[in-house]
């Protein structure tokens, strides 16, 4: 059996108050805006809920599936979906099939982006006050594979 | 360098539906930072004596600051322009998710003049301005007008300010709403935005907010948090918003019962955080960038106001739309506090307006029209008369909706014994019989009678000062303390700061967050100086339209009625207390007698040479 890890997201939990956001968009991007960041809080019912969304790490990855230069792969130690700028061709065919919208280009960068679990230390969760998100895995048997898209 | 500025002002001109973007200059960024010293600045520069708040000539502005749309606890925008109200500088501080907004439209902030000639909201998208028509939106309610909005833009993640029927009408005490459910609520900016045909704005921005040292910023920013988690005074905000202000305020003697006519309330629980959370709380809600999520968000389920949702009913709307109106049930509180929010009217004046006139049916000086009852305790009546000064339905309503000061100058002379206001902005939610230092914050708050220039509550009634204790009822060194609060949080005002979270943010850390953000070290004292001139430069503007000692003085309920009752019993704020405070107060400002700003105290802070920041459009 294999761990991959994902973020998950508790609404319950969750104020809206996007310090994930600008977290994140800080990381991957040198500057803040919470449009940019790799996920998304829908505030709903008169701000009466917060629903974050954020990168699944597929077990069957569509984004990865549909990138026609097989930018999209597993990192070995936490399996999330992690992009290869040197491969991306911005094509943004992840973005059109992702189901949540959680992959696609950066309009500065020219390349897909997408949550790649900073590594296995999400800034995102550490910056949350009330543990709407938490680092979790789920066991995922054995294969042969490994390029999803393969 | 790089900076967290964007670089430029967007100035709007409605008459001829134009825009265009404007550099911020580097004199005004190192001398004014931002926020309210922006908007202190530009108010003086850009509208000149005498204009009517409610003409074209006045400018309506929005200002972030240095700190706003950053990893920087809590920060905040605000709204400025010259009062309706009041006649004086008006700034009015709003949290929620617009301010960060501005910046990541590009924009240091947005400048509004003219007057549209059919009503229309502004759509900013990054660089595209677009002045669209509002149509069938214009008529509708606050909040459904952000919804309208949105869809018509089919931009979901757009922010948006709006006014509800109450700005539209121009009703004096009308608010901006801002997104989320937060307002630009004291002072009229509503009624201004009305007058210039503006029903909205609507923005969004793709554009990175940038600072200057990312790890310096960032170690600055995780400082700030840490104090935000240590400090006691955040976590009474985490857990119940400003709500456990009511019984606190009613056991230290200063809650507003009756149109103050006394200060103290025995039903008072019903209403704070006991009875909100009985009856209204379900889940946080935070401001952008704050951890400490005082929105208690919640919803009426039961009795006669069910089902609606609602914010917490903050201390300000649950005193004075409750003890002061002597109503109990919180969620007929947070009925009338919705209805001033989808309305468009600031919740503490409407409260203040609505004491006056059941003070004054009870005394026979006003009629109820047919069917409604004015009189202490009575819901409906207060809702009658929330509706008819929103959408000016009756003499009565049309006459209310100018404010306490103006209605009890129609109504006669016995009537302004009680129309509780300072300079026309009706009394915030702390009677200041027996707290006399908070009376001199209200006398000489720029805006008017406001609490948040320098709450001087904690200190009248036996905390210590610098490690020294402050005696009760006295007024020997009251403005000395005062004026350091008011210097400190102007200065910070400029970041923009919350009020909440300063109270667990040191002068230290918002130091090493602005350094790091802009490249400029500045120390913990940075604040003060700032402070000081930004309150002078607002001083300025107020005595250039003509406000002088005679005005720094409060309403005569609290100068010649003793309190009947309760903690303070017996005790007033003099008209000697008024006059030996506001004496000190000039003094150590560097005032002469009337209160206007020396020639020595402008050239100690710079104002004197100050360039201007440019002709009126």
């Amino acid at each position: 059996m294999a761990k991959t890890f994902f973020i998950k997201t508790n609404f319950d939990l969750c104020t809206g108050c996007s310090l994930c956001q600008l977290a994140c968009s800080q990381r991957l991007l040198g500057g803040y805006n919470p449009h940019r960041a790799l996920l998304r809080i829908t505030h709903k019912t008169e701000n009466l809920y917060h629903f974050p969304t954020v990168c699944n790490q597929c077990e069957n990855a569509y984004c990865a599936n549909v990138c026609p230069v097989k930018a999209i792969s597993r990192d070995p130690e936490t399996r999330a979906l992690v992009v290869d700028h040197e491969k991306c061709v911005g094509c943004n065919l992840c973005h059109k099939y992702c189901p949540i919208e959680m992959a696609g280009v950066d309009p500065d960068l020219k390349k897909s982006v997408k949550c790649d679990l900073c590594g296995g230390d999400p800034a995102c969760v550490k910056v949350c006050p009330t543990g709407a998100l938490e680092l979790a895995w789920r066991m995922v048997p054995d294969r042969e594979e490994e390029a999803p898209n393969g | 360098m790089a900076d967290s500025y964007m670089g430029k002002f967007l100035l709007v001109d409605l008459t001829n539906e134009a825009s265009r973007p404007v550099p911020t200059p580097q004199w005004l960024k190192d001398q004014f930072v931002g926020g309210k010293g922006f908007g202190a600045k530009l108010l003086y520069d850009l509208v000149p004596k005498g204009v009517d708040a409610l003409s074209p000539e006045n400018a309506l502005m929005f200002f972030p600051g240095p700190l706003t749309a950053t990893a920087a606890p809590s920060m905040r925008a605000c709204a400025v322009t010259k009062s309706p109200l009041t006649g004086t500088y008006l700034d009015s501080f709003f949290g929620g998710r617009l301010g960060p907004e501005i910046k990541y439209a590009g924009y240091d902030g947005i400048i509004i003049f003219g007057k549209a000639p059919k009503p229309v909201y502004l759509w900013i998208n990054d660089d595209q301005v677009e002045i669209r028509p509002a149509g069938d939106i214009w008529g509708t309610s606050a909040l459904e007008a952000n919804a309208l909005i949105k869809d018509e833009i089919k931009e979901p993640e757009a922010m948006l300010a709006t006014i509800g029927q109450a700005g539209e009408n121009q009703v004096l005490f009308a608010l901006i709403c801002c997104e989320y459910n937060r307002q630009a609520g004291r002072g009229g900016a509503g009624a201004v935005m009305g007058s210039k045909n503006l029903k909205a704005v609507a923005i969004k921005g793709s554009r990175l907010v940038k600072v200057h040292d990312p790890e310096a910023f960032d170690k600055a920013c995780q400082g700030a948090c840490e104090e935000i988690s240590l400090s006691t005074e955040c976590a009474v905000y985490t857990d119940g918003g400003t709500s456990s202000a009511v019984p606190w305020s009613n056991e230290i003697g200063t809650l507003p019962y009756k149109n103050y006519y006394t200060q103290s309330d025995p039903q008072a629980d019903k209403i704070g955080d006991e009875g909100q959370k009985k009856h209204l709380f379900l889940g946080k809600a935070a401001c952008f960038g704050c951890p400490i999520r005082c929105s208690q968000m919640g919803a009426v389920r039961t009795g006669k106001y069910s089902n609606f949702i609602t914010d917490i009913v903050e201390y300000e709307s649950a005193a004075l739309l409750g003890s002061n109106l002597d109503i109990h049930d919180p969620r007929a509180v947070a009925h009338l506090t919705k209805l001033c929010d989808e309305y468009g009217l600031d919740s503490m004046s409407a409260g203040g307006v609505i004491g006056f006139a059941f003070e004054a049916a009870e005394k026979g000086v006003i009629e109820a029209p047919e069917g409604i009852t004015l009189a202490f305790g009575n819901v409906q009546g207060a809702e009658y008369l929330i509706r008819s000064m929103a959408f000016q339905e009756e003499d009565l309503g049309r006459l209310l909706s100018q404010g306490v000061k103006r209605a009890s100058a129609v109504l006669g002379k016995q009537t302004m014994d009680y129309a509780m206001h300072v300079k026309g902005l009706e009394c915030p939610a702390w009677g200041p019989r027996g707290t006399p230092g908070m009376g001199l914050a209200y006398m000489t708050a720029d805006r008017g009678g406001c609490h948040q220039r320098g709450f001087m509550i904690g200190y009248d009634v036996g905390d210590e000062y610098n490690g020294v204790p402050v005696e009760m009822y006295q007024t020997k060194g009251r403005a000395g303390i005062l004026i350091e609060l008011q210097n400190y949080l102007a200065g910070t005002d400029a970041l923009v700061k919350c009020d909440f979270s300063q109270c667990g943010v040191s002068p230290e850390s918002f130091a090493a967050m602005l350094s790091a953000a802009t490249g400029r070290q500045v120390d913990e004292d940075y604040f003060d100086l700032l402070g000081e001139r930004i309150w002078n430069q607002t001083r300025l503007f107020n005595v250039r339209e003509g406000f002088l000692a005679k005005d720094d003085t409060l309403p005569k309920r609290f100068v010649k009625q003793v309190l009947p009752d309760g903690p303070h019993k017996g005790h007033c704020v003099s008209e000697a207390d008024m006059d030996y405070m506001r004496r000190d107060y000039y003094k150590t400002r560097g005032w002469d007698e009337e209160g206007r700003p020396e020639k020595k105290t402008l050239q100690k802070l710079d104002l004197d040479k100050a360039p201007v920041f440019m002709e009126r459009p």
